[in-house]
């Protein structure tokens, strides 16, 4: 998927809902946001830094900051659920016991308290998409970034995501959230959140959202300067894209 | 990563993965075992032909008429004669003594050596010869040039039990070197099932822990950690095997094949164990750290 001319920041406390047809960009646009992904033109900035130009053994640092939620979660399938959710505190260098209380927290946010010690291998993939959302959000971290947070949980699981997602906002995250499903898109613009929509790789209605500084502002983003975490932008060339870029995540 | 968090994931990959574990310990106790039992395996091979090659291989039994002068004679004599390498003339109270110190060694009752004395034995020559392919050949040849010689009594070349010895000792190390190395493939060949098995198997988490943001060093080291346990368990229980097993092994067959030789046995000393300990620790440290992926980010649920 290619993305055009897109520039989106996300400030602290800020909740941005993407709104897109399948194949519109979504996807692509959270790989990126979340460091998964590295653009062959533009930058991403987080925390001051453009991701993009970083070395590869600087993106752990960046990538530890960001709760990312895809729809077909990567999880530790043989350790329990509690143990998945810690383990991203874990990296983030939380003490045991603050971690687990912080993963039982989120689990409970996401109302799988009951999945705390049961195997990722026995659950449904609703659950284990519950499980990936409250890892994403344990913390919280700066960032959250959820990819169809609401794919195959259930139309009741729905108003679940939508409050862990104001949640992790309220707590002072930043919450980047794509979603075909216009119901739950509804109901994050309901509760404060911004939309977006993206359309065929570009942000319709509007060819730029404005650059948000990071923590330490850029020269480029500090002439617009507003307190955020992340900032996607193109880099002014009218024909240039972002790219899916071949480059792995390490 | 914390270390409380190191020694977590340690904890938990090893449960997870009990069986790489036994395995990998398997294999480096099997390493160590053929690369230790090949050390002293060579060692007792080298003993066992220095008995070969320093024993007696020629007695000259003298008449009872030849005194101690006319025996010495016949010693520097002899001390000339081509590939010659040692004459040492055997009184007969020393005969008895060594007869009476090689019962004790055997384990045999000395009371039944009480009755004999030293006139019993003839005095006696023995001749080593210098060690070569040759051996038995040179034996006989020498014995059948000295039965002649006037004042010898008897000759016994020795020269069947050394050259059925030596081929004993020459099929054994070959023996021994094909099952060797038949022992050192075997345990290479489980250590690279053991590789690519604990490959695929930390694969899912080391792509979840790159997903989230672990560093390179920190997804590696747990497991650089789990199978350095893992080979220094299996290697220490080899050289344990060996240290408690080898000297009553050599014992038993050199008691069984009649070969007496002087103490100690051969056995691994502590810089031989240091070494071996450090090798089999950076093979698994490198083991663990290889066997990390660090690519498969699209291994999804």
């Amino acid at each position: 998927m290619v993305l055009d001319t897109v520039t989106l920041g996300v400030a602290r406390s800020e909740l941005i809902v993407i709104e897109g047809a399948s194949a519109s960009g979504k996807s692509t646009l959270l790989e990126l946001a979340a460091a998964a992904r590295m653009p062959d033109r533009g930058a991403v900035w987080f925390a001051g830094r453009n991701t993009a130009s970083l070395q590869r053994a600087s993106l752990p640092f960046v990538r530890r900051n960001i709760g990312y939620c895809t729809p077909d979660p990567l999880l530790l399938l043989e350790e329990s659920s509690l143990a998945n959710v810690m383990l991203a505190l874990a990296v983030r260098g939380e003490s045991p016991g603050r971690a687990e209380q912080a993963a039982r927290d989120a689990l409970a946010l996401v109302r799988a308290s009951e999945l705390e010690g049961r195997k990722v291998a026995t659950l449904s993939s609703g659950q284990k998409r519950l499980v990936a959302l409250a890892r994403a959000v344990a913390g919280p971290p700066p960032l959250v970034v959820a990819d169809e947070p609401a794919a195959g949980v259930g139309d009741e699981a729905r108003e679940i995501v939508a409050r862990a997602l104001t949640a992790a906002r309220d707590s002072g995250a930043g919450v980047l959230a794509a979603t075909a499903d216009t119901a739950l898109a509804e109901m994050l613009v309901q509760r404060g959140g911004r939309r977006i929509h993206l359309d065929q790789g570009r942000i319709a209605g509007a060819p730029a959202m404005g650059l948000v500084p990071a923590f330490t502002p850029s020269p480029v983003s500090a002439e617009r300067a507003q307190p955020g975490v992340i900032t996607l932008e193109d880099d002014g060339d009218d024909e240039s894209t972002l790219q899916p870029a071949t480059r792995g995540p390490t | 990563m914390k270390a409380v968090w190191v020694a977590h994931h340690v904890r938990r990959q090893v449960k997870a993965h009990r069986w790489i574990v036994v395995g990998a310990s398997a294999a480096f106790c099997l390493l160590a075992l053929v690369a230790g039992g090949a050390r002293l395996a060579a060692r007792t091979v080298t003993r066992w032909g220095a008995f070969v090659g320093q024993n007696v291989h020629v007695i000259v039994y003298l008449a009872d008429d030849v005194d101690q002068e006319r025996a010495q004679d016949l010693a520097e004599l002899l001390r000339r004669v081509p590939t010659v390498a040692q004459v040492t003339a055997i009184e007969p109270a020393s005969a008895l003594a060594r007869l009476n110190a090689s019962a004790t060694a055997f384990g045999v009752d000395g009371k039944a050596l009480d009755g004999l004395e030293p006139s019993y034995f003839p005095r006696s020559l023995e001749v080593s010869l210098t060690p070569a392919a040759d051996l038995s050949e040179r034996a006989s040849d020498l014995a059948k040039r000295l039965r002649p010689v006037p004042g010898v009594l008897q000759v016994d070349a020795m020269g069947s039990g050394l050259a059925r010895l030596s081929v004993w000792i020459k099929l054994g190390r070959e023996l021994g070197a094909v099952v060797l190395v038949a022992l050192a493939l075997v345990s290479l060949g489980i250590l690279v099932a053991v590789f690519l098995r604990s490959r695929s198997a930390v694969a899912r988490r080391a792509a979840v822990l790159v997903q989230l943001g672990e560093t390179a060093s920190g997804i590696r080291l747990p497991n650089s950690l789990w199978m350095a346990a893992a080979s220094v368990i299996g290697g220490g229980v080899g050289a344990l095997a060996l240290s408690l097993g080898w000297q009553p092994l050599v014992g038993l067959l050199e008691r069984n094949l009649g070969i007496v030789s002087a103490p100690p046995l051969p056995s691994l000393d502590r810089a031989e164990i240091a070494t071996g300990f450090a090798l089999v620790l950076l093979v698994g440290l490198a083991m663990g750290y290889f066997a990390t992926p660090l690519h498969r980010t699209q291994d999804r649920a």
